[in-house]
Order: C-alpha cells, then sequence, then structure tokens
C-alpha cells in the first residue's frame, strides 16, 4: 500500500504538488489523471523517492520513504516518463543489471530474467541492444525493469504515450495482467485507458487532487470524461 | 556496488570509449618511450614515468566524463536513484570501474618496463615506487573529474571542464617554481605533481601516499554529498 499524506513539492516559485493526499490499496489499480502540467509525474517521482518532497510523508506498506529510503524502494518498479534504458547494451544484460541492482540472488537471475522477458515479450529481442529496438519495445524493456526483483508495487508514468495503435493495446494488456498481481500506479492523460484498466482514479489538476473515487462510484450514465471536465472546470473557476 | 562496476566495465568496451582511452594512452606512451628510452639509450625508468604522469590530465577525463554525466543527461539516473541502492555504493561501482580501467591500462605499459629490464638495469624497488605514485595519482586524477561529471549535465562539458581543472593542477605546479617561498610551499603541498616527486626518486613517501588518499576520499565524499543535494534541490 501507498500511502501520501500532505505532500508539498516546490520548485523555485513554482508549487507544482498542493497539499496532495492519496492511497493505493494492495491489488488496486490507481489511475493519475491530469492535464500537462498538472503534477502527475512530479507526484510519481516523490512517490518512488527519486526526489523528496517539501513537506509531507510517503509511506510505502507502512515504511517511511524519509527514514528508509532503501526499505521502500525495494517494494517499487518503476517506469519514468523516460524509460532509463542503457542503449549499448542488450536486453538481458540490462535486465540482469537491473536485477543485480534489485538484489535478486545471483543464481536465481537467469530464471528471473527468462520470466520477465516471457512476460514483456522481448524473448525475441532478448539479445540486441536496446539501441537498436522500436520505441514498443523500448517501451516494454522499461516495464521490464520496474518487474525485476518482483517489486509488490509498480508505478508507470504515461506507458501508453508515444506509441502506435496496436503498441498501446499491448501495453493495456501487460498492464492489465501485472495488475491481478501486482498494485499499479500509473500516470496518463487519456481518460478512456484510465476508466478501461484502473479501479481507482485520481484527477490532479493544477498540482491539487480535484477528484479521487473508485471507478465503479461513478453515477449512473456519467462517465470519467464528464468528471473530469466537472471537477478541471469548477477548480479554473474557484481558482 | 559490484552491479554498477560490471556494468560501467561493460560499458566502456561496449562503446570506443575504453578502446580510445587505452589506445590513445598507450599510443602516446609509446611516443615517450621512444623519446626518453630509446633515443636516448637510457634505461631510466622514473624520468619514463614522469612523462607518461602527464598523460592522466588527457586520459582521466575521457574516462570519467559518463560516469554520471551521461546518466543525467539520457535520464538513467531515475534508474539508479529509485534503485534500493545507497548513493555511497553507486559512486564506489563508477569509481571502482574508471580505476580498474586505469589499473589495466597501467599494466599493459609493463611492457616498457619489460623492454628496458631486458637491454638495460632496473631495480625493482625503483620501479614499484615509480608505478605506485603513478596509480596514486593517477586514482586521484580519476576521483577529481568523476565529482567533475556529478556537477555538470553533458559529457563533453564534464571531459572539457576536467582536461582544464587538470590543465590549472599542472599550472599550479609550474607556478610554485616562480612564486614567493610561503606560496610556493602552499602550492607544493596541495600540488599532485610535486606530492609524486618522491615516488619519482625512487623513495616511498607516506605523506604523498596519504596525501593521495586523501584527495580520493575527499572528492568521493563531495560527489556523494553533490549527488544528493542535487537529489534534494530537484528542479529548484
Amino acid at each position: 500500500m501507498i500511502e501520501l499524506k500532505h505532500i508539498n513539492k516546490r520548485f523555485g516559485n513554482v508549487q507544482a504538488l498542493k497539499d496532495v493526499s492519496l492511497t493505493a490499496q494492495n491489488g488496486e489499480i490507481l489511475g493519475l489523471l491530469g492535464v500537462n502540467g498538472a503534477g502527475k509525474s512530479t507526484a510519481l517521482n516523490i512517490m518512488t523517492g527519486y526526489f523528496p518532497p517539501t513537506s509531507g510523508t510517503v509511506t510505502i506498506d507502512g515504511t517511511d520513504m524519509l527514514t528508509d529510503p532503501l526499505g521502500c524502494k525495494r517494494r517499487i518498479g518503476y517506469l519514468p516518463e523516460h524509460p532509463p534504458l542503457y542503449d549499448e547494451l542488450t536486453v538481458r544484460e540490462y535486465l540482469f543489471f537491473v536485477s543485480r541492482l534489485r538484489e535478486v540472488k545471483a543464481r536465481s537471475i537467469p530464471a528471473h530474467v527468462d520470466d520477465i522477458l516471457s512476460l514483456c515479450g522481448l524473448k525475441d529481442v532478448a539479445g540486441r541492444p536496446l539501441g537498436k529496438l522500436s520505441k514498443g519495445y523500448r517501451q516494454r524493456a522499461g516495464i521490464a525493469q520496474a518487474l525485476c526483483g518482483d517489486p509488490p508495487t509498480l508505478i508507470f508514468d504515461e506507458p501508453t504515450v508515444g506509441l502506435d495503435p496496436r503498441q498501446v493495446v499491448e501495453i493495456r494488456g501487460l498492464i492489465r495482467t501485472l495488475g491481478k498481481t501486482h498494485t499499479v500506479i500509473f500516470s496518463s492523460h487519456l481518460l478512456s485507458e484510465v476508466q478501461q484498466l484502473c479501479t481507482r482514479a485520481v484527477i490532479l489538476h493544477e498540482g491539487k487532487v480535484a477528484w479521487n473515487a473508485p471507478l465503479n462510484q461513478l453515477a449512473k450514465n456519467e462517465s470519467l470524461e464528464d468528471v473530469f471536465l466537472r471537477v478541471t472546470l469548477r477548480e479554473e473557476a474557484a481558482s | 556496488m559490484i552491479a554498477v562496476w560490471r556494468k560501467e566495465l561493460r560499458s566502456y568496451f561496449c562503446t570506443p570509449v575504453g578502446y580510445v582511452c587505452v589506445g590513445v594512452f598507450l599510443a602516446l606512451a609509446s611516443l615517450f618511450f621512444y623519446i626518453s628510452v630509446l633515443q636516448e639509450h637510457s634505461s631510466d625508468i622514473l624520468s619514463f614515468i614522469l612523462r607518461m604522469s602527464y598523460l592522466w590530465m588527457l586520459l582521466c577525463p575521457v574516462l570519467t566524463m559518463r560516469l554520471f554525466a551521461e546518466e543525467k543527461q539520457r535520464k538513467t539516473d531515475q534508474l539508479l536513484f529509485t534503485s534500493p541502492i545507497s548513493l555511497t555504493r553507486i559512486t564506489l561501482g563508477k569509481y571502482l570501474a574508471a580505476v580498474t580501467v586505469l589499473l589495466g591500462t597501467v599494466i599493459l605499459t609493463g611492457v616498457y618496463t619489460a623492454v628496458i629490464g631486458r637491454y638495460g638495469q632496473i631495480y625493482a624497488g625503483e620501479v614499484f615506487t615509480g608505478y605506485l605514485g603513478f596509480i596514486l595519482q593517477g586514482c586521484a586524477f580519476v576521483a577529481i573529474d568523476m565529482l567533475v561529471s556529478a556537477l555538470v549535465r553533458t559529457p563533453i562539458i564534464a571531459a572539457a571542464t576536467s582536461f582544464g581543472l587538470n590543465v590549472a593542477l599542472w599550472i599550479m605546479n609550474l607556478l610554485a617554481l616562480q612564486a614567493p617561498a610561503w606560496l610556493a610551499d602552499i602550492l607544493n603541498f596541495l600540488s599532485l605533481y610535486s606530492r609524486n616527486e618522491p615516488f619519482l626518486m625512487g623513495q616511498f613517501s607516506p605523506a604523498s601516499a596519504l596525501f593521495d588518499l586523501s584527495v580520493i576520499a575527499a572528492a568521493l565524499f563531495v560527489t556523494i554529498h553533490a549527488l544528493d543535494t542535487r537529489r534534494w534541490k530537484k528542479g529548484a
């Protein structure tokens, strides 16, 4: 379970997050929605410990990110907005490296990496350098590295952005599969994607949580699109 | 730490960087060998090591430029900083990878020593102290230049800045020759080149060895601190 409590983040004069509190329960697929600049990536970077908040607390399964960052990071797999790939390594070498980073026992690594390659559909390109892969395979490699060490929580920042329609379908299928065994948090600005995949959605607007509810609580005849427009327009009118 | 060390070593030799570093170093060392040993019919290995030591200012920036600056440029630092590995272990892994390439290069220069030993006379103690000072000086340059890589945003800027800094350290050594005594003392105390002189006279100097080790420890400490500070100030 990931819990953000009263998170504020200031970049110089810009307040990127304002008193953000949210919780992702175990087994939940949580979608973070918002327009560009709403604070989605900032929230995800804070959840993963990439940088700390200005104030507020992040806890992963009850462990505080500030007091035990390595303990928290062991429980998270993260795909940032730009997949962090080393172009000179092959897919297999890269996953071996990430598995070692994530403290997988040396003798278990070959089987662990094989499992991930199969799950992510990367077996055919396992021996190819990452720099020579198509955008879709690079995104899969990015997701694959997040699975190394089998963390219970997966965090993906806009995992389908820039992909062609077929690749989008494939990645969504993969996220759906992973959601059966992991807590998944992902950001998107595609309302349909969140509605298809998630059990809960959080709408961020101008750094604040504008809406946070399970998707099965949407009123009859109301779509996520209606809610998104309603809450973002309300927030803009209020500010 | 071993994971980072292995990955960095692999990266050196998956790209031209490792080969260029070792190749250019050995080509220039061969030139020095021809000038100072073959042409002079000399078996003075210490003056040959002295000439090779000037190559650190060229080799170390290329060896270290990618270590942190490229991680930032390619945004792969997000993987490292969100993995369950401390900044200290990341820094040590990268430093040891660069030092491994440096030591490999030093071992290859053993060919020159073998040639001098075959046709002239060398003393084992002299060779040992000469090489010890040479290696310690190289390790200190690697630590300083890696710190530069942690402070800037691209490998090219890292290489240029490191090279400029290394040249400045060399010029500091030359300035000490012209400076008043009190300033010369300070410059010589701080100079990596002056500190290497006892080794190049065949003397083991604990003070100089300790100085080089202190420079390495200080540069690594500041590197770790700089990475941590950047993380805390992210975007600010």
